[in-house]
Order: C-alpha cells, then sequence, then structure tokens
C-alpha cells in the first residue's frame, strides 16, 4: 500500500511516543526513519529490523559522557538506538567542531546507526561538513560510510562487505567527524563497495514526494498498533471532552 | 514588489517599523479577539481566483432531480489543470452528524491535480464517501465532506419552486446551505503531500489555499444545487435566486478542538502568519495617509462592522456580550474618527486605551482594508520553512537568558497555584480526537499531548539553572546528552528565539483555559466570520459569506466583501 510522508511521519511519532520516547526525541526518530525513506535508502527495512527492540529502550540507562577533551567525545549509549541518543551525539560533534575546526565522537553499544544520516545531513545543511562510519553483523562483516559537504543538501552513502575481523566493541560502534573548517567526504576502500551519490538521493527523493511511500501493510498495521498506546478509552464521558452534548 | 529583504529589515534593526510587542499580541485572549482580514486566506484565495481569471467549468453534472450524483468541475489556472469531484448522496436525518465520529454525509468532495476520467471517478466514488475509512493516492490534495443546513435547506428550495426568494431574516440567522465538518489536506489518507502541492501546484502553494478553495467551491455548488432541485421539482414556478441573496449564503463550518494543537505544534508557521498581519498594521500605521475621503471610508467600513455584528447571531452569552460591547466600542470609534482623527497611531493608542480587546482587533482589521497597496503584497510571504532547529554550540547561559526574555511570561506562572495544572490534552482513541481532559482522570492523564509549552519551558528553566551552577562553560549540545529528556523544548525555545511574536503566551494547563481563543485566532486567519461558540470546545462560524461568485469570474472585481450585510428585507419577494 502507498502511503503519504506526513502520514508515516504522524504514525511513527505515536508509535515512538507510545514507547516512551521523549518529547524531541520522538519527532527526531520518526524524522530519521522517514528521512532514509524518502530518499531511497530503506528506512523502513531499517525500522523492520528495529521494531521489536524499540520500547526496550525505556528501560535501559541514558547515554553516558565518558571520556571528552575539546576535540573529541566517547559517548556510552548503553545499548539504545541511534534513534533515541544519535542527533545528540551529531550535535555534540558538531559544537566541538565550531568550537575547534574538527571534532570526533564516538559512540559505543548503540544500534541502528544507519538512521545516523539525517542527523548528518542536518550538519550539512547548518554548514558543517560531516561523516561516519560503522560496521555491522557478527559473521559477514558490513562497513558503512557517509559523509555530506559543508552546505550541501543530501549526503553520498557506500556500504560493502568486509574481510575485517570485528572486535565485539566494534560491532556496536559509531564514528562520527565533524568539521568546520575542511569538506569531509568518505568513501570505502572495498571495490565491491555499493555507492549512493548525492545525486541518486536527490532523485529518490523526487520519486517519493510525487508518488508517496510504499510500505507492508504488515508494518503499517504494526506502527498503527504500537501508536495506539497514546490514545484514551473512548468512553461517554471521553466524549464530552470534546464538547459533545 | 515589496521583497523577503525589505520585510526583514522592517521588522528588527535600525529601519524597523513600530511592530507591537509579543507580550501583547501573543496574549491568548487578543488571539482569540481577531477578526477576518485583507491578509485572511479567502481573501487571498479569491483575490487570486479573479484576478487570474481562473477558468472553472463543470465538465460532468449528473444530478438527479433530487440533487443526488455526481458533478465534476475542471479548474483552468495558470500554472495547472485541476478536477474539482463531488458527490452527492441521500442522508437521513437522524444520520447527520457534525462530529468528527460521523460516517455519512450528505457531500463529500474532492480535489485532484490534472483531468479525471471515468475510471478515475469511480475509484473516487468508492473512496471519496467514506471520507477517514476510505484511501486516496497522491493525485489528491484536499478532502472534505458536508451536511446540509437542516433549518435552511429545504426551505429555500421550497422558496425557489414556489417562485419565492428565500427570507433574509432566516439568512440572518442561519447564513449557509451547508455546512463542512472537515476539510483534510497535507498528506491525510494517502493523498498528495504538501510537499508536493507546494512544489508543483503553485497555484495552491499558498497555506490553506487548496482547502478554502474547496470551500469556496461547495459554496457555489449549494446555491446550483439548490436551484436545481427546485427547478425540478416545480419548473413552472420556479424563479432562481436573486443575486445579492447569493452573495449572503456562505458555508457552514463547525470546528472544534482539533485546530488547537495545530496552533501549539507549528509555532514557526503561526509566528509568520502573525507577523504579517502586524506588519500590515505597522506599515498602515506608518504611512497611511488620511484625507477625508479615507476618512469616510473608515467611517463606512467602522459603520459596516457594526451593522454586520448587529447581525451575527448567537446563543452563547460571552459571544453575545462581547458583540455588544464591540457595537458600543465602534460607536466611540466612529466618534473618534470624526471629531479628532489625527493619525492612524494616535487612533490605535486610543482605542487601547478605551476599547475592548475584541474592539481593538476589529479596528485592526478595518485599518488594514483602508490600504490594499500596503498590505496586499504581504500575501505572499505567509509560507515559512518550518523547522525546529538546536544550536547545539550556544552557551547555556545564553540560553538562560533568552528564556529570561522571551518566555518570562511561563517563568512568571506558579504552576503549584490551585488548577494551575488542572486540565490536561489528549488524543481519543475515537477517530484520535483531541479531547480536554480533567485531572481527576488519572489514567487518561499518562497519555496527555505535550502541548504545555508554559510548563515545559518553567522546568527546563528550573533545571537549567541547576544545571548552569555545576557545569557553567557547557554548551547546549553537552547540555542534551545530559537531558535528552528537555531536547524538544530546549529546541523549541531557541528557534523560536529567531521569531519576532513567538509561542503563545498562556498556561494550556489552566482549569479555565479556554481552548476556542485558538480556535478563533486560526479561523480568523482563514478568514470566517460570524462566530457562534457552542461551547468553551467547539464553535459554529460561516465561510465566504459576501464572497463573489463563481459565474463573476472576469466581471468587475472590487475585492470588498469584508464583514458582508445582509440584503434589504424588502428586495426579496
Amino acid at each position: 500500500m502507498y502511503i503519504s510522508m506526513n502520514e508515516l511521519k504522524a504514525t511513527l511519532r505515536r508509535c515512538f511516543e507510545a514507547s516512551g520516547y521523549f518529547v524531541g526525541n520522538y519527532e527526531d526518530a520518526a524524522n530519521m526513519i522517514l528521512w532514509l525513506e524518502k530518499h531511497g535508502l530503506h528506512g523502513l527495512n531499517e525500522l523492520t529490523s528495529a521494531i521489536d527492540f524499540v520500547a526496550a529502550d525505556r528501560e535501559k540507562p541514558l547515554s553516558k559522557v565518558v571520556y571528552e577533551d575539546s576535540t573529541s567525545a566517547t559517548i556510552d549509549a548503553h545499548g539504545r538506538s541511534a534513534l533515541n541518543c544519535g542527533a545528540a551525539a551529531v550535535d555534540l560533534a558538531q559544537a566541538k567542531a565550531l568550537e575547534s575546526g574538527i571534532a570526533t565522537i564516538t559512540v559505543h553499544n548503540c544500534h541502528n546507526r544507519m538512521f545516523i544520516l539525517k542527523a548528518l545531513t542536518d550538519c550539512g545543511r547548518r554548514g558543517i561538513s560531516a561523516a561516519a562510519y560503522w560496521q555491522n553483523g557478527s559473521n559477514d562483516i558490513t562497513e558503512h560510510t557517509a559523509a555530506i559537504r559543508s552546505g550541501q543538501r543530501y549526503p553520498s552513502y557506500s556500504e560493502a562487505v568486509t574481510s575485517l575481523v570485528s572486535s565485539s566493541e566494534d560491532k556496536q560502534a559509531l564514528t562520527i567527524i565533524c568539521s568546520s573548517r575542511v569538506d569531509l567526504t568518505s568513501s570505502l576502500q572495498s571495490k565491491d563497495q555499493h555507492y549512493i551519490s548525492e545525486q541518486q538521493i536527490a532523485e529518490n527523493k523526487a520519486h517519493t514526494v510525487e508518488f508517496g511511500i510504499e510500505i507492508t501493510e504488515k508494518l503499517w498495521d504494526q506502527i498503527n498498533q504500537l501508536g495506539t498506546g497514546i490514545l484514551v478509552e473512548n468512553t461517554e464521558r471521553s466524549r464530552l471532552d470534546a464538547g459533545g452534548k | 514588489m515589496i521583497t523577503r529583504a525589505a520585510i526583514n529589515s522592517s521588522l528588527s534593526g535600525e529601519t524597523a517599523l513600530p511592530l507591537r510587542s509579543a507580550k501583547q499580541v501573543m496574549d491568548i485572549e487578543r488571539l482569540g479577539a481577531f477578526h477576518q482580514s485583507r491578509l485572511s486566506f479567502m481573501r487571498t484565495l479569491v483575490r487570486r481566483i479573479f484576478r487570474e481569471r481562473w477558468q472553472i467549468e463543470p465538465v460532468r453534472f449528473d444530478l438527479d432531480p433530487k440533487g443526488y450524483g455526481t458533478v465534476v468541475y475542471e479548474v483552468n489556472a495558470p500554472h495547472g489543470v485541476f478536477s474539482f469531484v463531488l458527490f452527492s448522496s441521500y442522508l437521513c436525518d437522524e444520520e447527520r452528524n457534525d462530529r468528527v465520529i460521523a460516517t455519512q454525509w450528505d457531500l463529500t468532495m474532492a480535489l485532484v491535480e490534472g483531468r479525471v476520467d471515468s475510471h478515475y471517478v469511480e475509484k473516487l466514488a468508492q473512496n471519496v464517501p467514506k471520507q477517514e475509512a476510505g484511501r486516496l493516492d497522491s493525485r489528491v490534495f484536499v478532502l472534505s465532506r458536508a451536511n446540509r443546513s437542516g433549518r435552511n435547506f429545504d426551505y429555500v428550495v421550497d422558496q425557489l419552486a414556489a417562485g419565492l426568494q428565500p427570507d433574509v431574516d432566516k439568512i440572518v440567522q442561519v447564513g449557509y446551505l451547508y455546512r463542512t465538518t472537515a476539510v483534510y489536506g497535507s498528506g491525510k489518507l494517502g493523498m498528495a503531500d504538501w510537499e508536493k502541492v507546494r512544489a508543483k501546484h503553485q497555484d495552491f502553494a499558498r497555506p490553506f489555499a487548496g482547502e478554502m478553495f474547496v470551500c469556496w467551491m461547495l459554496r457555489n455548488f449549494s446555491l446550483l444545487q439548490v436551484e436545481h432541485i427546485a427547478k425540478h421539482k416545480e419548473p413552472a414556478t420556479f424563479n432562481p435566486m436573486r443575486t445579492d441573496l447569493k452573495h449572503y449564503f456562505g458555508i457552514g463550518n463547525s470546528t472544534g478542538l482539533g485546530m488547537a494543537p495545530y496552533l501549539v505544534n507549528h509555532p514557526q508557521l503561526i509566528n509568520q502568519w502573525i507577523t504579517m498581519r502586524e506588519l500590515a498594521l505597522a506599515r498602515v500605521r506608518t504611512f497611511g495617509c488620511i484625507n477625508s475621503t479615507v476618512q469616510q471610508r473608515l467611517i463606512g467600513l467602522i459603520e459596516r462592522c457594526s451593522q454586520h455584528t448587529v447581525q451575527t447571531i448567537t446563543g452563547d452569552q460571552r459571544q453575545a456580550d462581547h458583540n455588544q460591547r464591540v457595537i458600543e466600542d465602534l460607536a466611540a470609534l466612529k466618534t473618534q474618527i470624526i471629531d479628532n482623527l489625527v493619525s492612524f497611531d494616535q487612533l490605535i493608542g486610543w482605542s487601547e486605551q478605551y476599547c475592548s480587546v475584541h474592539g481593538q482587533e476589529i479596528l485592526v482589521s478595518v485599518l488594514l482594508e483602508l490600504h490594499p497597496e500596503l498590505v496586499d503584497e504581504l500575501e505572499d510571504f505567509h509560507l515559512i520553512e518550518e523547522n525546529l532547529d538546536l544550536d547545539p554550540l550556544m552557551p547555556l547561559q545564553q540560553l538562560k537568558s533568552i528564556i529570561e526574555q522571551r518566555y518570562a511570561w511561563a517563568i512568571a506562572i506558579d504552576f503549584n497555584a490551585e488548577g494551575a495544572r488542572e486540565t490536561y490534552w489528549y488524543r481519543s482513541e475515537e477517530k484520535m480526537e483531541p479531547r480536554l481532559g480533567s485531572i481527576a482522570n488519572a489514567q487518561g492523564k499518562k497519555k496527555h499531548m505535550d502541548l504545555a509549552v508554559g510548563f515545559a519551558v518553567h522546568r527546563c528553566y528550573q533545571l537549567l539553572r541547576d544545571y548552569i551552577r555545576q557545569y557553567p562553560d557547557h554548551t547546549t549540545a553537552r547540555f542534551m546528552v545530559d537531558q535528552p529528556k528537555l531536547r524538544g523544548t530546549v529546541r523549541r525555545i531557541q528557534t523560536m528565539n529567531h521569531c519576532v511574536y513567538g509561542d503563545i503566551q498562556a498556561n494550556l494547563l489552566d482549569r479555565n483555559v479556554l481552548p476556542m481563543h485558538l480556535l478563533r485566532c486560526k479561523l480568523a486567519f482563514f478568514g470566517v466570520s460570524k462566530f457562534d461558540p457552542r461551547s468553551r470546545l467547539w464553535v459554529r462560524n460561516t465561510m465566504f459569506q459576501g464572497a463573489p461568485l463563481l459565474d463573476e469570474i472576469g466581471q468587475p472585481f472590487s475585492d470588498d466583501w469584508f464583514m458582508p450585510l445582509a440584503p434589504t428585507r424588502l428586495s426579496t419577494q
């Protein structure tokens, strides 16, 4: 089925609000998923992988800065999804870059790192160049990178299977580099990388704006169902609360 | 033609014009006293249609003698072709319900890009009449429905069928044949997103232009339909309705709480609308010339407003009291204008001293009518790219001082006072309808909507002060990592600091909060009139009363349908 971007965003906001995300975070989460899907980067596939774990973040400790100096910081996300801690990490990288020219933030124990692309794009829009790198998987390791130049609207993105042996620490780590002085670009060294250019991302967006978003009924029902957690039971008394006689 | 740069230089800096303060304008009671104006979206839409001479013709007119069936209008506007598709169905009186929870309506409508063939109309016929229970595609960008007026529709048909005209007194009581109960756009139910409409359909790339167009078309259709039914009922005696009476029929509208969250959730857009209105006032105040012609026009408009208010019928005592006070204010203003009109600035100052807030705001709308050359060009600047953006580098001391300056009203609220946190807003599982509950419902309160900006800022300020004591040199970004719960609030504070007017200044949790003020503010920007509150939670009103008719496109157009008056009674037989 096809839905509009606005429907997806509104439904995701309800879904994350009902899952215990804070004000500001549930908007971020909805925007991160929508941004990927809108630009042809399979945000709904990522969501499908993440959705069963979304509510569990409520029980986890908040992200914590475990090391910090003027040009870098290390954040422990305590196993949280980038949907609810990724934007703050990128913001910290941006602030440090504006102060020091270039900054690196490493986030440990962070899931769903693909969603960081929306936050990187915001950096570019604000005039800060940004790049990110992460690895995924246990047996077949894939590596991913995205980058946006200062003042640009769209990032580039690459992914490839790597022969690197990943340590347990690397698996859920995310490295973010921001600079107010240097235009960062990134590409993987693998010859078999899957590279998506800024131009392709822009074209994907134009298609989505024209036709909307295709979603499986199963996933649509699932996020709608999660969102019902914020709705209040309908009663005769409740109807009076809307001005009913 | 004014530019964005010229607008910006009028809003701040050395060349800034004398704008009213945010404290004055964003007070919720004043927002609830706004009236329609030249910049209201109905006015700007009609100006555009008439000055660009849009061609709007029915290309399919399949109505049976009782007015049921399908009608398709083709709309040729300068930048594209569109179709307005309408389904008229039988609805028994018992099923007629204005609430959002209704499931059947007399009329359902859709505005579609391009021309529609019979196959596509059939697809719409399967979905448009179902409204929220149907699904649409991205060719459709507005969906609406309407119910017949129980007091007027059959009466008007009978009068016309008998060769008579409807009685003006009855139209004064109820100024419409149909009431629309919902107008959806912006991607609801699978429709085109606003992003598409804005980028692709320049003819409707203004806030709510598509939605207003559908209501205006509904009004035109309603007049056509009553004549169609009356003509088939009694062909021998039928007489068409007089044009002056047609002008006086608008479209009824019922608006409930759903509109209130919109105002809170789109602060940059609302700020933009208010900024344009206030800038228009400041331009008239500064540049508007006064001579005997202007003075006479001003007196004429004041008299018209007074008569319009006399002809505004409401069963709500509070609204009736306001209307009475407005009539008194207008009489006093008229005397002041005749005896002592020195400048508009002086007149506004006088009104602030001697008139009610409602009287002051009706004067604002009147002053905008006087100088279209200073006002109308601002209509192209009601749009804004909405983006609540965090400024991660902002030092926390600066954030604190912004709150102290811009949100002093929120800091000053005593949220521990009795009743200060007694109301909460929630969404019902019934069509997700927004509702207003009491704190007594503990279960419901857990699921409250985050609309209480004042309370959120108040709490943020307390936490920020504590944090600064420990980490005075931290940036906002660092604060956000430690306090993710405040992310939405801080982002809003920083963003709205760039706006002239900013947030609505009210405690929306207060026991005595009147959502009606929020509804009325937005409706005034739409351009409605004849406010008739039915409770503190919903209001009936009239759209497009006095507006020119579809078949008048291409004729001389005066753009003077502000505060319309009833036609004289003698001429109706």
